[in-house]
């Protein structure tokens, strides 16, 4: 239990030692909105050092493309960098022009985004010149090691930077996953020029083949887009209305599976007999979401994870109304065609093979191209990440028992190999999934790093 | 409020929580061992079986046991299964409301701070494990057959 102590006096629990320098691993959106929470403390020994290996700042992958209809899925009233300010971004967008009061409810370009957070970033910076204590840094992390006093962080470059802790927020795998054969991924150097007639099949029938759907139309492809996941399911549009009000008293905690499911039916039956949208019912559940994933037994996590899951993403995770309003004119015209089933042969070339998940028949597509969208989520053991491989395999960390992130505590705090948690080794964003279940989109992060900063500096 | 219906599921799953782990009890030894009507107890096991706290066998050397260990089993758990939203009068619920008759609930000054007090109800009981629960009331229990044997 000695790793706990040295927590408790860190975290300033036992006595008033609290930690002051703290290395951010990645400067994407988590890193940044971290970044933000942590430098609100008025403590002037703290140094929040940022290392990020793109040459931007916020952008990560969710925020870097240029692309004018990649729009946030969620609107600017969810996207404030600060969980005790939601209006800060729709503010910045109305100071600028970009959005007028009428408008409401925005999706802004995800690249107007990550110039949000740059010049959010940037103000940091110049507010944090004479103090000293944000520095960031521009170089590649390779791996995190416990020292004496606290961690030394390896950079490409040769040089180590040490703090009293990390906080991993590396976010999202850049590479598609083991075993998507010969799909890649749209944007990257493999994703060459295409014939615009070629048809191509993408994985994936969600928010990322929505996305591939966008660049496709915007590099003036016309060749017809075969999309395929279990259940060929697109995601909802969003619409403008009100959550209704749930106490955490009105939800039932630490059930099977199946019982939360006919509770929440019942719930959202009930709303509509009352004219309310089931949209309300999904986003007034939303707050809890934390604590009824946390509360259910690991049986009820695994066949929500297997079995429930994609029905909930595709009405918990929706797209901004105008994006639905072109896939499913696509999806009508016969460009986009979904496909429920399974891949069960890719040939060179490629001609791909894929079983209806209905009638169980086999059909074939010749396409020119193999597109992995099938979405952010996937076990961390095969993870490209050679940092986060690392500690797993230097017993620094461990998986989460269903393998969609690392395990760490509530408190955000790595849990080692042998069960030891970490009081110098952290971790937010999408690398928490499996203790915060939600946690890939601002709102849910924004929290997080507000919490964890209150946590380590008071 | 906690009803009859939720005291003596907590009190069966008390009883369970006693028992060597995987070991079955007769809902017969229950419902005597906890003054619990037969009837009503058979009905409350059901409802817990279906919530997914515990597991049932059927036959002559059937019974009930835990589903899941007792340290992970919440009280604020139980309590939602069986009596449904955690409140202290029927007004201050959201989902399962139902309008006083002679109060306006907009303007119910007794109603917003039940409204509160429904907050610390749940911070309490989600707090506490059966296992813990177990664990409080030992002392008690004890002295409840000396007395009769007394």
């Amino acid at each position: 239990m000695a790793p706990k102590t040295i927590g408790a006096r860190m975290t300033g629990r036992a006595n008033s030692i609290i930690p002051s320098s703290i290395i951010i691993v990645g400067g994407g959106a988590s890193g940044v909105v971290l970044a933000a929470h942590l430098l609100k403390s008025p403590n002037p020994d703290l140094r929040v050092s940022l290392v990020e290996k793109r040459p931007h700042f916020g952008q990560g992958m969710a925020y870097s493309t240029l692309l004018s209809a990649h729009v946030l899925n969620v609107s600017a009233l969810g996207m404030s960098a600060y969980a005790d300010d939601p209006g800060n971004f729709s503010r910045w967008l109305l100071e600028r022009g970009l959005a007028t009061p009428e408008q409401a409810p925005v999706y802004a370009p995800r690249s107007v985004y990550a110039r949000y957070l740059k010049e959010l970033l940037d103000e940091l910076e110049a507010r944090e010149q004479q103090t000293g204590r944000l520095r960031l840094i521009r170089e590649e992390s390779l791996s995190i090691s416990p020292t004496a006093s606290g961690v030394e962080v390896a950079l490409a470059n040769g040089t180590s930077v040490v703090a009293h802790l990390a906080v991993l927020a590396t976010g999202h795998d850049e590479e598609p996953g083991a075993g998507q054969g010969h799909a890649i991924r749209m944007g990257s150097e493999a994703d060459s020029a295409l014939d615009p007639e070629a048809r191509v099949l993408v994985l994936g029938t969600g928010l990322s083949m929505v996305d591939a759907f966008l660049s496709l139309e915007q590099r003036g492809h016309r060749g017809a887009i075969v999309a395929v996941s279990r259940r060929g399911l697109l995601p909802s549009p969003h619409r403008k209305g009100n959550p209704i009000k749930l106490d955490v008293a009105d939800i039932p905690l630490g059930t099977q599976l199946s019982y939360f499911v006919g509770w929440f039916r019942d719930l959202i039956r009930e709303n509509q007999k009352a004219g309310i949208d089931w949209r309300d019912v999904v986003d007034g559940l939303r707050p809890f979401n934390q604590k009824i994933w946390q509360n259910w037994p690991s049986s009820a996590k695994r066949r929500f994870v297997e079995h429930t899951k994609a029905w909930w993403d595709i009405h918990r995770h929706r797209m901004a109304p105008q994006v639905y309003a072109r896939v499913t004119e696509a999806v009508q015209a016969g460009r986009i065609r979904l496909v429920a089933g399974r891949i069960v042969d890719i040939a060179a070339g490629y001609t791909v093979e894929v079983q209806s998940r209905h009638t169980q028949r086999l059909e074939r597509f010749d396409v020119a191209r193999i597109y992995d969208c099938t979405g952010i989520a996937r076990d961390i053991s095969t993870t490209s990440n050679s940092m986060v491989r690392s500690l797993v395999d230097r017993g620094l960390a461990r998986p989460d028992p269903l393998r969609l992130g690392l395990d760490v505590t509530a408190d955000c705090e790595v849990i080692a190999g042998d069960g030891t948690v970490s009081a110098k080794i952290l971790a937010v964003g999408p690398l928490t999934r499996g203790t915060f279940f939600e946690i890939d989109a601002i709102p849910d992060i924004r929290v997080q790093c507000a919490r964890l900063s209150k946590r380590l500096l008071g | 409020m906690l009803t009859k219906k939720g005291k003596y599921g907590l009190k069966a799953l008390v009883h369970l929580a006693r028992l060597p782990v995987g070991q079955l009890a007769f809902v017969n030894d229950i419902a005597t061992g906890n003054n619990i009507p037969k009837k009503f107890l058979d009905a409350i096991l059901g409802e817990l079986r279906n919530a997914g706290f515990v597991q049932s066998r059927k036959g002559k050397e059937g019974g009930y046991r835990l589903a899941r260990p007792a340290d992970e089993i919440k009280v604020g758990h139980v309590v939602r299964v069986l009596d449904g939203p955690l409140a202290p009068i029927p007004c201050a619920s959201r989902t399962q409301y139902q309008r006083c008759e002679d109060c306006n609930e907009a303007t119910c000054q007794v109603r917003h701070l039940m409204l509160e007090v429904r907050q610390a109800i749940a911070e309490v009981l989600d707090q506490r494990s059966l296992a813990e629960m177990r664990d409080i009331a030992g002392d008690e229990d004890l002295s409840v057959p000396l007395k009769i044997q007394a």
